[in-house]
């Protein structure tokens, strides 16, 4: 019986094809609207590394003035200074560790027919590529031995090592960075967490870096910094006050692999603070954190307001599609209330009616539902075109939003055409008959 | 057979109750073929939904072939209708966006017959009718007496004990009337039992048995033995 319903739902689809059409562009519309903003915060608040999120920790020190709280006092720096990393470095008492901050420099290939090129790089430790699951073409990372001892070694991205080396195998050649040589360690392959959880503070949705080179080379003045300082008194000039002074600017995050461990971090991180006390810093209250990727992302807000009441428009917007569709749909069941009548008749119970028309609503819905998978495309374009890099990598529908696409339609309007069903599948058989 | 004993119907608005069928009382036998005559407004059509199981009744007790009909929930009376009530209307009531094929096919979907067995009683009712060769036309490519005969092929396709027609000639011109009188005759020979609501007095007289319904009560005539009388004394 499916497919004889099937195929009078298509019959009746095509013989009312003008109100059919209609219903099938309100759902799409509806569905449109709705899959295209709740695909941006789908994205926005997808968990970038699942598998450990849970153990990846972002570490957070109120190292900030004493008489002006940072963020108003709800939340400690989003940064910590160079000092504290580099001593959190140091101690090293979690299983791993990783300090970083944004960088930038010029790459002059050896071949003098390729223009320089100006890279976006991090300057991280070793232990960021484990920590991350930063995937490799060739070769692999630096090791913690490099770091300490300042190893002019760098790790490209697959598209610098297309540009610089052709796509071979790098690995052991040199490559100038802003004048000074660096040994090619390892190429990593496309690698684009969303959001880039690593580093919010310069873009959660920037793309990831061209090049990584070892932290450690700032503080030699190997590599340049970037990315957001934010400082609450001056520090003196030059890169040694800079660098000891109370600006934060690093980034600093820990793997744990049990709640054990992080207790013991924490336990580390306050007794820390306590020490750094007693040489003056840290005169406000200890307010000392360890979020997880999720946690950090919620913290950062990194699915926008904006973008959460744009949601909430799309799904009200939804509503008032599927109100119409309701309405098309009751002009429509009742316009065939002879043929109910009829069918009863001739022996059709009122389930059976009932399953017939809802498939029928269904088969408009998936209509709609496919309707809506292009607007959404098209939404998203005109999102991507509209902010630029900002939306970069986020106006993308996956699978699992194309089929959420055609699920919500259906649900919806099934649920759009119980009501018509239910009043047609009421209809006076005798009534409808004598009336003909 | 089909016995109705005291049953009413009455229809409720929020003002006013009107009376359809007060003490109606009927005994059709396997195999009759009856007329039901009236005036307008008399009660014929409500008497013939309550027999097709088409509408409830307000009390009395109705059997059909054996059966207590007022127990029956919506599936029970669907059932019914489809294994032992055919339909026939005045306006055909044919399905237009479906083939003739299709048409005959409705009840025979509803009673679950494989595919073969489907296009088996679907041939075999549309040739009885004599349109098997368009069975692929749509009805709105027939004429008025040929969809009568589809609606009579759909209403005998599932082998019904009881065929209901209301007032089957009233839409078609005499020719074409005689001529589904005619195939009703037919039916009613091979064995189906037939109701029949019309106003045409002159059909009336052609089935054996003829009950006239006044303000929703029956008052039986037998024309024919009417017919022969009125004979005798002239």
């Amino acid at each position: 019986m499916f497919s004889y319903y099937l195929r009078l739902a298509w019959i009746s689809i095509l013989r009312h094809w003008g109100l059919s059409l209609l219903m099938i562009c309100a759902i799409g519309l509806g569905i449109g609207a709705t899959m295209t903003t709740v695909t941006v915060n789908y994205l926005m608040s997808a968990n970038p590394i699942p598998h450990k999120s849970e153990q990846l920790y972002y570490v957070q020190l109120d190292s900030w003035d004493v008489n002006d709280p940072f963020d108003d006092g709800l939340n400690p720096p989003d940064q910590l200074t160079y000092t504290d990393s580099t001593n959190l470095m140091k101690a090293a008492k979690a299983f791993r560790q990783n300090v970083q901050a944004q960088a930038y420099g010029v790459i002059e290939p050896a071949d003098k027919d390729l223009l320089p090129i100006s890279v976006t790089a991090r300057a991280n430790s070793a232990d960021f590529f484990v920590m991350f699951d930063v995937p490799f073409i060739f070769g692999s990372a630096w090791s913690a031995q490099s770091d300490l001892s300042k190893e002019q070694v760098i790790v490209l991205s697959k598209k610098i090592n297309d540009q610089v080396f052709g796509g071979e195998n790098s690995v052991g050649k040199t490559i100038k960075f802003d004048n000074n040589l660096f040994k090619v360690m390892g190429v990593i392959d496309d690698w684009q967490p969303k959001p880039r959880f690593y580093d919010i503070t310069t873009g959660a949705f920037n793309e990831s870096e061209d090049v990584f080179v070892p932290f450690s080379l700032i503080a030699e003045e190997k590599v340049r910094r970037s990315g957001n300082t934010n400082c609450w008194k001056p520090s003196g000039d030059g890169m040694a006050a800079f660098l000891a002074g109370e600006c934060v600017w690093t980034q600093f995050w820990v793997e744990l692999k049990s709640e054990q461990e992080k207790q013991d971090y924490m336990t580390f991180l306050n007794a820390y603070v306590q020490e750094q006390k007693q040489y003056g810093r840290f005169q406000r209250p200890m307010d000392n954190r360890l979020s997880n990727v999720m946690q950090w992302l919620e913290n950062q807000e990194v699915v926008a307001d904006d973008a959460r009441m744009m949601m909430a428009m799309s799904f009200m917007f939804l509503t008032v599609c599927l109100l119409n569709t309701i309405g098309l749909l009751l002009a429509k069941f009742l316009g065939k209330a002879s043929e109910i009548g009829l069918r009863q008749a001739l022996g059709a119970s009122k389930s059976t009616l009932f399953f017939q028309y809802i498939l029928e609503s269904a088969c408009i819905g998936f209509a709609g539902g496919l309707l809506g998978l292009g607007l959404s495309f098209l939404g998203l374009k005109g999102i991507e075109s509209l902010y630029g890099e900002y939306m970069q990598g986020l106006a993308t529908l996956d699978i699992p939003m194309m089929v959420l696409a055609i699920v919500l339609a259906l649900i919806c309007t099934v649920i759009a055409g119980l009501y018509p069903t239910w009043r047609a599948c009421n209809i006076s058989p005798a009534q409808q008959l004598k009336s003909q | 057979m089909l016995s109705m004993k005291n049953i009413s119907k009455v229809f409720q608005t929020a003002d006013i109750q009107t009376h359809a069928l007060r003490d109606f009382n009927l005994t059709v036998n396997e195999g009759d073929f009856v007329s039901v005559t009236g005036p307008s407004g008399s009660g014929k059509t409500t008497f013939l939904n309550i027999a097709g199981l088409l509408e409830t009744f307000t009390s009395g007790e109705f059997t059909l072939d054996g059966e207590n009909v007022g127990s029956l929930n919506d599936n029970g009376r669907s059932k019914m209708r489809n294994h032992k009530i055919g339909f026939i209307f005045q306006s055909f009531n044919l399905i237009p966006d479906l083939n003739l094929f299709d048409n005959v096919d409705v009840p025979l979907r509803y009673r679950g017959f494989n595919a073969k067995e489907r296009k088996k009683r679907i041939e075999e009712n549309l040739e009885r009718v004599g349109l098997a060769s368009r069975m692929k036309h749509l009805p709105s490519q027939l004429s008025g007496g040929q969809q009568q005969r589809v609606a009579i092929a759909r209403a005998l396709a599932t082998d019904p004990r009881f065929l209901l027609a209301d007032e089957p000639t009233g839409n078609l011109d005499s020719e074409m009337a005689q001529g589904v009188m005619s195939l009703l005759e037919e039916i009613n020979k091979q064995g189906t039992t037939i109701i029949m609501v019309t106003h045409d007095a002159q059909l009336a007289q052609r089935s054996p048995r003829t009950i006239q319904v006044m303000d929703g009560r029956v008052s039986e005539l037998d024309l024919q033995l009417a017919a022969t009388s009125q004979q005798a004394i002239a």
